[in-house]
């Protein structure tokens, strides 16, 4: 009785009316539907934004839900990317089955050498720290000749991954609806972790790291393993590009590539779970647009908006549209007050 | 029995001996009250205890256990639980969510991380049994940055006690509430049960004489008196500290 | 010496105001631009170039500072991703100002020459640049230590509310430490230019040695950015001599070493 009572209390007054499947079916026809009827060059950009969206959203773990402002977050990336693409260059192995345990694993691995040493400091000194050890992973693709085809920089002429199905061969929406699969299960197990006490205890870390030590929490403890989680899956999101892009270079570790995911997290909304996913979305979709028209002036206008955000709307898009969202829900969803 | 037992405990800053060979003990459900000027170490003494900063020297036992180097979450486990001087509720997470991860702390459910939080209805209604006995239930999904300070605190200090703790650190509990709100806490720590020990930092001697029984006082990181509240307002070495600081503040206004 | 340059600025705003500002690479490039506008297209006098290369920079820091991180006071996170926006924006520009130009490597007339020191050859772009930034050095040093103006910059540095306490205004102090440390990014620049050249990519390679100096340097302090800053040539040198493949990554070594050994720093302030 007293449970049944509590339950009603903390609803959202949203549930149980019809108007809660609005964002699911929005969703649902911009990633299902939509790119089915898009001409392949713009199926190969969807594929970018969902790649994106997982790389973005395992960004913002670290820093939306537990405050950890890293600058270095594209080593996980590319550790990922790099470990399928040497696998495909030194060793001829290119199933599937294979690559995409190993790309996530070494994702997880270097993130959680790295997070040894990062975590050991904060504040500014981490951020520099993760910039230090991302350059390291940088240079070292970019010198030691283990790392790269031969006679260039980067890796090149990757394959599709093969899935062992005799009959099957890879296309381009083909690829797209794979990667939509992977970024729905790694969504979903996210939005999983977030609600759990485990993402909740992460949101206090952000907020008061010490209050949560004396409330018992072993604070170093949480914090390595999110670092290690967002490695997986920036990992996995490294891994899905080498599939889609072909070729990997050092230039996705460095420096610019680690902004992409902070930009997406900060235009789309920190520390909420569809905020990194819109965006993605959108700056994976202005950047097409933009090469279509100004492609000089590309980094312009995302330095523009960027800056246009942090000073204007801070927290990003994604509180707005659930301000906007839980308006109309009152409006048109409910009928008790 | 021992609730906590310090030995010549001392902490120096880089050459500032913020406390200088503190040594006391607590018994189990004893009402303990420090206090002293500003500056003498209080703070400093909470955060030996509870295991924000190491000491320079000496050594602290809870229940018999040594305890000098543990870090402070095991503490909380073995049963510490603290207030702070600046309120340090999470500003952007809500009451509940604040309440949530309180009782979260103590729990293996801690570890948890596929299980929504709000499944845990034993944990839920806990929350809800706090929040309503400081007649906060109806905010529950405001942010704590939203309501106001008296409120605050009146949350924290109720959520000192959501973990059961054998021993409460309270710093400055009293400060910036009005004399109603300091007379709640005053209750609330009277209604406590005798096995539930309290250590007290306080400048509001209204709430320091209703709620100790014993009073130590600190003076530039020293004990220099430990005894009941009777002895402690009779000593004419108290009276020569609180009167200093006294006159001083008369002085100043009085220009 | 060039290191030194680029670092020494930025290790003084991230030591008083708190900030990493990640776009200090940036307005070298700035410095390096407008350097070789002067002296290359309106064919102006070499230390014409350097002095208005160091104005450009010095102004556009101060844009970035007053009208934008200003308004983020108390938002350090946000702080550091706004610089990065304008790393972007200010790379753009130039590049469309100035056009997509390979590297111009550009250096005042009497300095293409050779001098002979002690008998060897040294070419006097090289020797210019030592001696800039000596100067530089000892402005500095000789601001931070004599000057009421170094003062207050270390008071700031070492604790801001006693400072501001002690009723300096210490907004305006930090504006300009801000405005100096662009201004000697800038003058970087045109100095720099002679061995590096200007282009737009010049806002992330110079921003990584910067942050490398920086770190191993210290940060908050002008020695720790000299120190920074021959240890880091010189290991440089070392090994792009013995053995050229690993150069880079030693340097990022030695800053993991030393973050690791002593966060704040060989010299640094703050730990």
């Amino acid at each position: 009785m007293a449970t049944a009572k509590l339950k009603e209390a903390t609803r959202q007054p949203w549930q149980g009316q019809l108007i809660r499947f609005v964002p699911y079916i929005i969703g649902g026809v911009i990633l299902i539907l939509l790119p089915a009827v898009m001409p392949s060059y713009v199926q190969g950009i969807w594929t970018k934004f969902v790649i994106f969206a997982i790389f973005a959203t395992s960004y913002d773990l670290a820093y939306g839900h537990t405050g950890l402002l890293s600058l270095g977050h594209a080593a996980y990336f590319g550790a990922g990317g790099y470990a399928v693409a040497l696998l495909m260059l030194h060793y001829g192995i290119d199933s599937l089955w294979i690559g995409l345990p190993v790309g996530i694993l070494i994702g997880a691995a270097v993130a959680a050498a790295f997070g040894f040493i990062t975590l050991r400091v904060s504040g500014m000194y981490f951020l520099l720290v993760t910039f230090a050890l991302a350059q390291l992973l940088f240079s070292i693709t970019w010198n030691v000749r283990w790392f790269n085809s031969p006679g260039m920089m980067g890796i090149a002429g990757l394959s599709l991954p093969d899935l062992g199905i005799p009959w099957f061969s890879w296309s381009t929406i083909s690829l797209y609806y794979f990667v939509l699969v992977m970024f729905l299960i790694s969504f979903f197990l996210i939005h999983r972790i977030i609600n759990s006490p485990f993402g909740y205890a992460l949101r206090g870390i952000r907020e008061g790291e010490v209050r949560m030590q004396a409330l018992g929490y072993n604070t170093w403890f949480y914090k390595y393993v999110a670092f290690i989680i967002t490695g997986a899956f920036a990992g996995l999101a490294g891994v899905l590009f080498v599939y889609y892009n072909r070729f990997i270079s050092p230039t996705h570790i460095g420096i610019m590539f680690s902004f992409l995911p902070m930009i997406m997290v900060i235009i789309g909304g920190s520390g909420t779970l569809i905020g990194p996913v819109i965006g993605a979305m959108i700056i994976i979709f202005v950047e097409y647009f933009a090469s279509l028209f100004t492609p000089e002036r590309w980094p312009l206008i995302l330095g523009a908006i960027f800056v246009t955000v942090i000073m204007y709307a801070q927290g990003g898009i994604a509180p707005h549209l659930s301000r906007l969202w839980q308006r109309m829900s009152y409006r048109y969803g409910s009928t008790k007050s | 029995m021992e609730a906590l037992r310090v030995e010549g405990l001392s902490k120096d800053f880089g050459g500032v001996h913020a406390l200088s060979n503190v040594s006391f003990s607590v018994e189990v459900g004893e009402h303990l009250a420090i206090i002293g000027p500003n500056g003498a170490g209080k703070t400093t003494l909470f955060n030996l205890l509870n295991g924000q900063l190491p000491p320079t020297a000496g050594r602290t036992y809870f229940f018999g256990r040594d305890i000098t180097t543990m870090p402070t979450h095991r503490r909380a486990h073995l049963g510490q639980s603290r207030s702070f001087q600046i309120i340090s509720l999470f500003p952007n997470l809500t009451l509940l969510d604040n309440t949530l991860i309180t009782l979260h702390g103590t729990k293996r459910s801690r570890f948890q991380m596929f299980r929504p939080t709000n499944r845990y209805q034993h944990l839920l209604a806990r929350a809800q049994e706090i929040l309503t006995a400081v007649a906060l239930w109806e905010k529950k999904n405001e942010f704590v940055k939203n309501i106001s300070y008296g409120e605050q605190r009146r949350l924290e200090i109720a959520l000192t006690l959501a973990s059961e703790p054998k021993l409460l650190l309270l710093d400055e509990p009293s400060c910036g509430l009005t004399s109603a709100e300091s007379a709640d806490i005053t209750d609330m720590i009277h209604r406590l049960g005798r096995d539930i020990t309290v250590l007290l930092v306080a400048h509001d001697m209204d709430l320091v004489f209703g709620v100790a029984e014993r009073i130590i006082v600190l003076h530039y990181g020293e004990v220099i008196a430990d005894g009941s509240p009777e002895e402690i307002q009779a000593s004419p070495m108290v009276k020569e500290i609180y009167m200093g600081i006294e006159e001083d503040t008369e002085n100043a206004t009085a220009r | 010496m060039l290191l030194f340059l680029i670092a020494s600025g930025m290790s003084i705003v991230m030591g008083l105001m708190g900030i990493t500002n990640l776009a200090h690479g940036a307005l070298y490039m700035v410095g390096a631009y407008v350097g070789w506008s002067i002296a290359v297209q309106y064919g102006l006098p070499f230390g014409l170039a350097v002095f208005l290369g160091g104005c450009a920079g010095g102004l556009t820091g101060l844009i970035l500072e007053r009208g934008f991180l200003r308004r983020l006071y108390k938002l350090p996170n946000e702080q550091v991703l706004l610089t990065f926006g304008f790393v972007y924006i200010l790379s753009n520009l130039c590049l469309w100002i100035w056009g997509p130009r390979r590297r111009l490597q550009f250096t005042g007339e009497f300095l293409s020459g050779l001098i002979h020191i002690g008998g060897i050859p040294f070419p006097m772009s090289r020797v210019f640049m030592i001696i800039m930034g000596i100067l530089v050095a000892i402005g500095l040093w000789w601001m931070q230590d004599r000057t009421r103006l170094g003062a207050m910059v270390r008071g700031g540095m070492d604790d801001k509310e006693m400072t501001m306490g002690l009723g300096i205004n210490l907004e305006r102090v930090s504006m300009l430490v801000f405005f100096l440390a662009a201004f000697i990014a800038g003058i970087a620049g045109v100095v720099g230019a002679q061995l590096l050249g200007a282009y737009s990519w010049l806002s992330t390679d110079i921003l990584v040695l910067a942050l490398v100096v920086v770190i191993v340097g210290g940060i908050g302090s002008v020695q720790g950015a000299l120190l920074g800053g021959i240890v880091i040539g010189l290991i440089d040198t070392v090994f792009k001599t013995l053995l050229p493949q690993f150069s880079m990554f030693t340097i990022y070594l030695a800053m993991i070493i030393i973050l690791m050994v002593r966060p704040s720093g060989l010299l640094g302030r703050r730990v």
